[in-house]
């Protein structure tokens, strides 16, 4: 009695179902239900009406010119984190990738801070560079250093804040541009640095001639990843300066919550993550068509 | 036949629960609030009141659930949209408006025959501040003020023997304080949000509407609230005010506990505060200086409401307890003062430490606006303090921005 093997069309959307329904369900209608909320006076409380008003809360959010200065601060955000955790984290990985013994506690230590928890660590730096004479940073620029008179309140001032949130920023993500910056670089094949040598190349000439054209596509996708990251800046944010002083600080997300979630108006805060949302794509788009053709030389 | 038994047990085990519920029919009450977890007022709550309540109640359950004050009106909002809220809350007075204009609260005269008893047995001032289009929406539970607080440590070491009648002995204090020490204030606040300069508006005679909350023009842009904001921002400048207005830096009251400011403006929860963490300080009260509008303070305080889908009955049974003699009176041991006036003529209030001076300010003190638009005004004005005393802008400036704004926001709701 041995059933017989055979084919039926929709086996493999089975197997494909239980994730499929979760993405649906957790994503796929949560973002369409987004969408509908975001051309709505949208009223939260159950019993209340909401109001169908067409593309209003995206004609507010455009001429809101808080929103465009939280969009400029996360552009600048982006530019800033993103070339410093690509620079130093392709700085890292080539010198682990050439230390003998324990590379992989070094690969560890530098990766700790993308397992740590976002919260933890911002508050940590709140704490570290918090304004009074005894905060790790003021003590150590007046007391240690002798290089201030008086204390910097660092998250006060919206200059200072900005240096706190963007060195979080790149701490925290230098280790995954690194562990991946390794990966390629152990994917180059040694002999091409062996001929480079015999035909006179040096240490910059190896590194500018084999090991960066080796490692565009790597390059290009940590771009990609890092762009879209950093466009999604919030927990800092929100959590060290809360957008403050003044929405100074405010990048796209925290201006998107503490409009929905404080002032209530939810259609509003819709409206800001569909236009969010469309710029990432563009970019990431655009990142692509630009850096992304002609790789076929590749490999 | 051992899968059978185990099925069997199973079943049982799943049915037990079911016949236990049936059985004694308890009802739970949640009651969120912001009494301060890590002082006394919480303790009192679940170790003394609650009990005290389910012992008379033995078929109502009260679940407390504290929160931290600075999160809990985005969490309470939050819940209450996805329909998981609260029976009951304590609600900063300041909130009672939106949340009834949220229609998430229930009408006490819709839902309570005896609501008019209660009612009549408190303040008059805290329990309009449940008003929304002329019902109420809650019961007050409590109430504050803020008062000068003043450090007679560092009195001693500047020679001053007293504290400021008015706003210019104030001043005239300052340089004796600054001479102490770099770290050295006379005065010192946590920000520019209303709580911490509308004591200094009214005092000097401005303030934020006309009466009918119609409009802010003329009024937080006038004169005297003008005057107010750039005495603010002098006292900042010459290093008289902590820098802490600014947000950030020392934390108003460990500046105060720890002998660096000369004084602060506080509520009565600071006592048990000091009682627990600095055990050998002796606060020091007095009204606030006046100025030429008066020693004007600002009333703070919470009131208990219920909110549509609780299990009313017994949440109204556990307002009800809030309201009661013992309730008020256990309570003000910790630092929360009674909202009812009868009280305040026992012996305990009669002999108090520190009340006296609390209940002397209330007198003339007055509330932040009831309206349900006030955290969005809020949030106006504390951008406007934070431009002025940042020198970004003038205080005219700043303060004709800011009606504007205010006009608008109260124009939403007419």
């Amino acid at each position: 009695m041995r059933a017989k093997l055979h084919y039926r069309w929709y086996t493999p959307y089975l197997f494909l179902l239980p994730g499929l329904a979760l993405y649906v369900l957790w994503m796929i209608y949560p973002l369409g239900y987004e969408f509908y909320i975001s051309f709505f006076d949208w009223k939260i409380m159950p019993g209340q009406t909401s109001e169908f008003i067409g593309w209003a809360n995206y004609q507010r959010v455009l001429d809101d010119k808080n929103f465009w200065l939280a969009l400029e601060n996360t552009v600048r955000y982006t530019a800033v984190t993103v070339i410093g955790q690509m620079v130093i984290g392709l700085g890292l990985a080539v010198m682990v990738h050439r230390v003998f013994i324990a590379k992989r506690l070094f690969r560890g230590i530098y990766y700790l801070p993308v397992v740590t928890s976002w919260v933890v660590v911002s508050f940590l730096f709140q704490f570290i560079f918090s304004a009074h004479r005894g905060g790790l940073v003021n003590y150590t620029l007046i007391d240690v250093l002798h290089m201030l008179d008086e204390p910097v309140n660092w998250i006060g001032e919206t200059n200072t804040a900005w240096i706190i949130i963007y060195s979080l920023g790149i701490w925290k993500g230098m280790g995954w541009t690194m562990v991946i910056f390794l990966a390629a670089l152990q994917g180059i094949p040694p002999e091409l640095y062996e001929s480079a040598a015999i035909d006179g190349a040096g240490e910059i000439g190896q590194f500018r001639f084999i090991t960066l054209p080796m490692i565009r596509r790597t390059t290009l996708f940590i771009l990609v990843a890092l762009v879209i990251g950093g466009f999604q800046v919030f927990i800092s944010v929100y959590l060290i300066t809360g957008g403050g002083p003044l929405h100074r600080t405010e990048v796209v997300l925290s201006y998107m919550y503490d409009r929905s979630f404080d002032r209530l108006w939810f259609g509003y805060g819709a409206a800001i993550s569909y236009i969010l949302a469309a710029i990432v794509v563009l970019v990431s788009f655009g990142q692509l068509r630009l850096f992304g053709q002609s790789d076929d030389a590749d490999y | 036949m051992k899968a059978k038994l185990l099925v069997l047990v199973l079943i049982a085990a799943l049915a037990l629960p079911a016949f236990a519920h049936a059985q004694d029919d308890v009802v739970t009450v949640e009651f969120w609030h912001t009494y301060n977890e890590v002082s006394p007022e919480n303790e009192m709550l679940v170790n003394t009141l609650i009990p005290m309540f389910e012992a008379e109640h033995p078929n109502i359950k009260v679940e407390s659930v504290p929160f931290p004050y600075g999160e809990f009106r985005q969490t309470i909002l939050t819940a209450l949209a996805g329909g998981e809220g609260p029976d009951l809350a304590r609600l900063d007075i300041i909130w009672s408006p939106e949340f009834a204009s949220l229609g998430v609260l229930l009408p006490l005269e819709d839902v309570m025959p005896d609501y008019a008893d209660y009612a009549d047995a408190v303040f008059a001032g805290p329990l309009s501040t449940n008003v929304y289009e002329g019902q109420h929406y809650g019961l007050p539970l409590d109430t504050n003020t803020r008062v000068f607080m003043y450090n007679s440590t560092v009195y001693e070491q500047a020679g001053i023997a007293e504290p400021p009648a008015t706003i210019d002995d104030l001043v005239a204090q300052c340089d004796a304080v600054t001479a102490l020490g770099e770290d050295y204030y006379i005065f010192s606040d946590g920000g520019t949000y209303g709580w911490a300069v509308l004591p200094w508006i009214w005092s000097f005679g401005g303030s934020l509407t006309d009466g009918a909350m119609t409009t802010s023009t003329g009024y937080v842009n006038g004169e005297e609230t003008v005057a107010a904001y750039e005495f603010l921002k002098d006292m900042i400048d010459s290093g008289c005010f902590s820098p802490s207005f600014l947000g950030g830096g020392m934390d108003s009251g460990t500046g105060y506990f720890t002998n660096l400011f000369a004084s602060i403006m506080d509520g009565p929860w600071m006592f048990p505060i000091a009682e627990a963490q600095y055990p050998d300080f002796t606060i020091q009260t007095a009204l606030l200086p006046a100025g030429v509008g008066g020693s004007i303070s600002v009333v703070g305080g919470e009131n208990i409401a219920l909110f549509v889908d609780s299990e009313t009955e017994a949440a109204l049974e556990f307002l009800r307890f809030t309201q009661s003699d013992e309730y008020q009176l256990k309570m003000s041991e910790v630092g929360q003062l009674t909202v009812k006036p009868a009280l305040l003529e026992s012996d305990y209030f009669q002999n108090h430490s520190y009340y006296g001076t609390f209940l002397q300010q209330l007198k003339t003190a007055r509330a932040r606006l009831p309206h349900p638009a006030w955290s969005q005004i809020e949030e106006v004005l504390t951008d406007a303090g934070q431009l002025i005393l940042r020198g970004e802008a003038s205080a005219q400036e700043a303060l004709d921005m800011a009606a504007e704004e205010i006009d608008g926001l109260l124009a939403e709701y007419e």
